[in-house]
């Protein structure tokens, strides 16, 4: 259906284009107070609107608006002030003290305090809760105490370097401990947090109303302006179609919209009314992981075979129009310990086919794939058409082709995100491809310590290359326990090292992540943490 | 004609007990095809891979900790061997309490209540004005001459063929994007109804025109509309007073098919136009493996589409008297 979709907004840009847009040169004045912005999604409606419930990113793009954190992050990476105002780490790394603002109130009245602080851990590492992310990322924490009325200490049971990070996502923001204690259902339809925009309605499957927040005094150390937002309000709106999305900001009836593909942001570029954000979400980059696990990949060889096979370069080319570049790094480009070796993964035909050789794949069958001790050297590939946008679907397809030349039979299997979860608990893949959001470089351990591939009751796990390797494991945990900057980076370094030059992945590009808005919206940006798009700064040009 | 189709039928106590087991026969198959409905439905989510609980926790792969994932299965009883689930649901089905949906913390019936209106008025419009164009285009195509016929034949395949997403986004091109007349995407109000009701009326009328055509042609064939010429009517008394009767009883036959067809469409244009309606909340509930919404939604389209059927069927006893003669 999109492949269709694809000419079909080329052909309506380019008749937009000989309509003539109509320019309105965007002169800077002085921001604007009031006004309603329509911001469309395209991500799925959240079935929770307290990201502490699940904590997926659907929920953190709303959240981002009515919740706050204790701390953020700024451009250059580092973590700056925002509920809390200063921290410090105990000696020996097992607890951190968190001085936080004393003038702040969540929007039901309740005053910003130790208590809170401990009521929201709480309530995050309560099973009842539900809460997924946010329970991993605390997983260090035993508790929290309130050494005085503002000041919360966090205790730990081994030393955390990746706590700031972790406390600075959406989905560990702090909430109203009085509107914690309302039943879940309650709580999921109107949580309350301290952050510039009120929960006022939520008609589900179409839009979430949010209002001002008019007592509003708790911006991120980093943001543009201080006192209450400009926009009087934000109707959030669920566009699921990508076409009619892009329709809908054209024509005015929203003025933001995220989830833009490749071929809507090229269309985008030419028009002089829409603007573009390209904020990439931290964490992993997007990569297509190999199963180490089972044959053929449990031979570095093969797997070294294929990432010289795949012909990333011109495909991103083709298929992502210049809006993606591409990645030679497990971590996300925004993440400043993040280790790039473009030369492991070269695109090489003829060293292919000799790692395919010396690996004993030396017969072919009649259409050229490799065969040993008469088995096909055949690649499951199950592909999740919920995460990979119809421009990553394409580009599997053309690895496809580019590895069958080496002699890879590839099957390429696209599926559902349930069906697509059951393959992987059930070890049926050699070859996937999974985005992963978090802040800082603590994924590293997610994505590849040998604990991550032990499935979760729910049979998931994170570690789908299935690294298994005790000096990785080794390294994952010093970076994770080590407070010291400069050796943390080294041992962050030694282990991608050990990642990348073991060819258990192919990175691609960053996890793309696209807002268009309409020029008349004014002081929009991503959050340095974890990319959501912040509108208390933002304001309406009439 | 009402007092003259009574003297045609039998007498009144005849007539009642031919009429008494028709409607018990009725009854019974609309309670056997809700139960079949509920049955098949709920082993059949059960059989497509995902588990149950972690849609109440937030979708599929979420990174649930074992704590919780245990507290839910107990909570609703997903531990429980699932025989014992269906018998459960079955019984509660029996006093119409659906359940409440894993994903939305909703009771089932608020959710269907609250997007119910939205699908049906979609489904009601669209049904009329593709009637409507349907009629015109078989009227013009079978008095036109055979240019007319050609060119309505080709119209109503076209129409036909045509799949609903493509539709809607070329409509959405050319009415919002390019003209700027119309507004892309559901908005309150008349004027957000009219693309999406244009894309479900449009395949819709190629189906319903390519009948009535054949069948006016039939009648216009017919001795009856020769006998009708031969009294001297004019040729528009034959055609609107005679051989549009004849058009109208196969297409009525054919509205529970296009009612069947038009939920089915409304899954794709309440999602393209974001317009809330059943259709879109049984996307995402099958999506999101949400057992007690997709049941509920389907028995809901069940009773419709059989409610649509019955009166289908009475409105072609009302048309055709054949058939209110031969009635068992």
């Amino acid at each position: 259906m999109k492949r269709i979709i694809t000419p079909l907004i080329a052909l309506a840009s380019i008749a937009l284009l000989v309509a003539g847009c109509s320019a309105a040169s965007p002169t800077s004045s002085a921001p604007v107070s009031g006004g309603n912005l329509v911001y469309a999604t395209g991500d799925a409606e959240p079935t929770c609107l307290d990201p502490h419930v699940g904590g997926n990113y659907p929920q953190a793009l709303v959240a981002t608006q009515y919740l706050e954190s204790l701390v953020s992050k700024n451009k250059a990476g580092d973590i700056i002030p925002w509920l809390a105002t200063k921290w410090s780490e105990s000696k020996n790394g097992l607890s951190w003290d968190f001085t936080l603002r004393n003038d702040v109130k969540f929007t039901d009245g309740t005053p910003l305090t130790a208590d809170a602080v401990a009521a929201n851990i709480a309530h995050l590492q309560d099973p009842a809760t539900g809460s997924s992310t946010g329970y991993l990322a605390l997983a260090k924490v035993t508790g929290v105490t309130a050494v005085d009325q503002h000041t919360a200490r966090i205790t730990l049971s081994t030393p955390d370097s990746a706590l700031l990070d972790s406390l600075s996502q959406p989905w560990l923001a702090i909430e109203s401990p009085t509107a914690l204690k309302r039943s879940q259902d309650v709580n999921c339809q109107s949580p309350v947090g301290t952050g510039p925009f009120i929960v006022k309605k939520w008609d589900r499957q179409q839009s979430i109303t949010l209002v001002r927040n008019d007592d509003y005094n708790s911006p991120p150390a980093d943001a543009a302006h201080k006192g209450k937002a400009y926009l009087a309000s934000i109707e959030w709106r669920f566009l699921p179609d990508s076409a009619s999305r892009y329709a809908a900001l054209q024509a005015g009836t929203v003025d933001v919209i995220d989830n833009v593909q490749p071929d809507t942001i090229v269309a985008a570029k030419s028009s002089k009314n829409i603007l573009q954000i390209d904020a990439p979400r931290p964490g992993a980059s997007n990569r297509i992981e190999l199963n180490s696990s089972i044959a053929p990949f449990d031979d570095e060889r093969v797997r070294e075979a294929f990432i010289r096979s795949a012909n990333v370069n011109d495909a991103i080319k083709s298929l992502f129009f210049g809006t993606a570049k591409r990645s030679y790094s497990a971590l996300s480009s925004v993440e400043a310990l993040g280790v790039s070796e473009p030369k492991l993964f070269s695109y090489d035909q003829k060293a292919a086919a000799k790692l395919l050789d010396d690996a004993g794949w030396t017969q072919k069958d009649a259409n050229g794939y490799r065969i040993k001790d008469g088995k096909l050297l055949e690649l499951d590939f199950p592909v999740s058409t919920n995460q990979s946008i119809p421009a990553e679907q394409s580009l599997f397809e053309q690895l496809q082709a580019t590895a069958k030349e080496a002699g890879f039979k590839v099957n390429l299997q696209p599926l559902d995100l349930s069906s697509w979860y059951t393959v992987l608990g059930k070890n049926q893949y050699n070859l996937v491809s999974a985005p992963y959001t978090k802040v800082g470089p603590d994924v590293l351990r997610i994505l590849f310590d040998s604990d991550g591939t032990k499935p979760a009751p729910s049979g998931y796990f994170a570690n789908h290359a299935q690294v298994k390797d005790p000096a990785l494991d080794t390294l994952l945990v010093q970076a994770g326990e080590v407070s010291d900057p400069a050796q943390r980076a080294l041992l962050y370094k030694k282990a991608q090292e050990i990642v990348l030059g073991g060819y258990y992945i192919l990175p691609l590009y960053d996890q793309q992540n696209h807002y268009l808005l309409r020029s008349q919206v004014k002081g929009l940006r991503a959050m340095p943490t974890v990319s959501t798009p912040t509108l208390y700064d933002t304001w309406l040009q009439h | 004609m009402a007092a003259a189709l009574i003297g045609e039928a039998p007498p009144r106590s005849r007539r009642r007990r031919r009429w008494l087991p028709w409607l018990l026969l009725r009854l019974g198959g609309v309670v056997f095809v809700l139960w079949a409905v509920a049955t098949v439905t709920f082993f059949a989510i059960r059989l497509i891979p995902g588990d149950p609980a972690e849609a109440i926790l937030g979708g599929p792969g979420s990174q649930t900790s074992a704590e919780a994932l245990a507290q839910v299965r107990a909570e609703y009883g997903l531990d429980q061997p699932l025989f014992f689930q269906y018998l459960h649901y079955l019984g509660r089905l029996l006093v119409g309490d659906l359940g409440r949906s894993y994903a939305l913390h909703d009771s089932v019936l608020n959710v269907i209540a609250q997007n119910l209106g939205g699908t049906l008025l979609l489904a009601v419009v669209s049904l009329i004005v593709a009637s409507l164009i349907a009629l015109a285009l078989a009227a013009w195509s079978t008095r036109g001459g055979r240019v007319a016929a050609s060119i309505g034949s080709l119209l109503e395949i076209v129409a036909a063929a045509v799949p609903h997403f493509w539709l809607a986004i070329s409509l959405i091109l050319l009415f919002s994007s390019v003209l700027g007349w119309l507004p892309p995407v559901s908005v309150p109000g008349p004027v957000g109804l009219v693309l999406p009701v244009l894309t479900l009326a449009l395949p819709l009328s190629g189906f319903l025109g390519q009948v009535m055509r054949e069948s006016m042609l039939d009648a216009m064939a017919s001795p009856f509309v020769l006998s009708a010429r031969a009294r001297g009517e004019s040729e528009n008394d034959v055609f609107w007073l005679h051989a549009l009767r004849h058009a109208a009883i196969p297409a009525i036959g054919l509205a529970g098919w296009a009612f069947g067809a038009l939920i089915s469409g409304a899954v794709v244009v309440e999602t393209i136009f974001a317009r809330p309606g059943l259709g879109r909340s049984l996307l995402s509930a099958v999506q999101q493996r949400d057992v007690p919404l997709v049941i509920g939604v389907v028995i809901v389209v069940a009773l419709a589409y059989m409610l649509v059927t019955t009166l289908t069927d009475l409105a072609d006893r009302l048309v055709d008297p054949r058939l209110r003669v031969d009635a068992r």
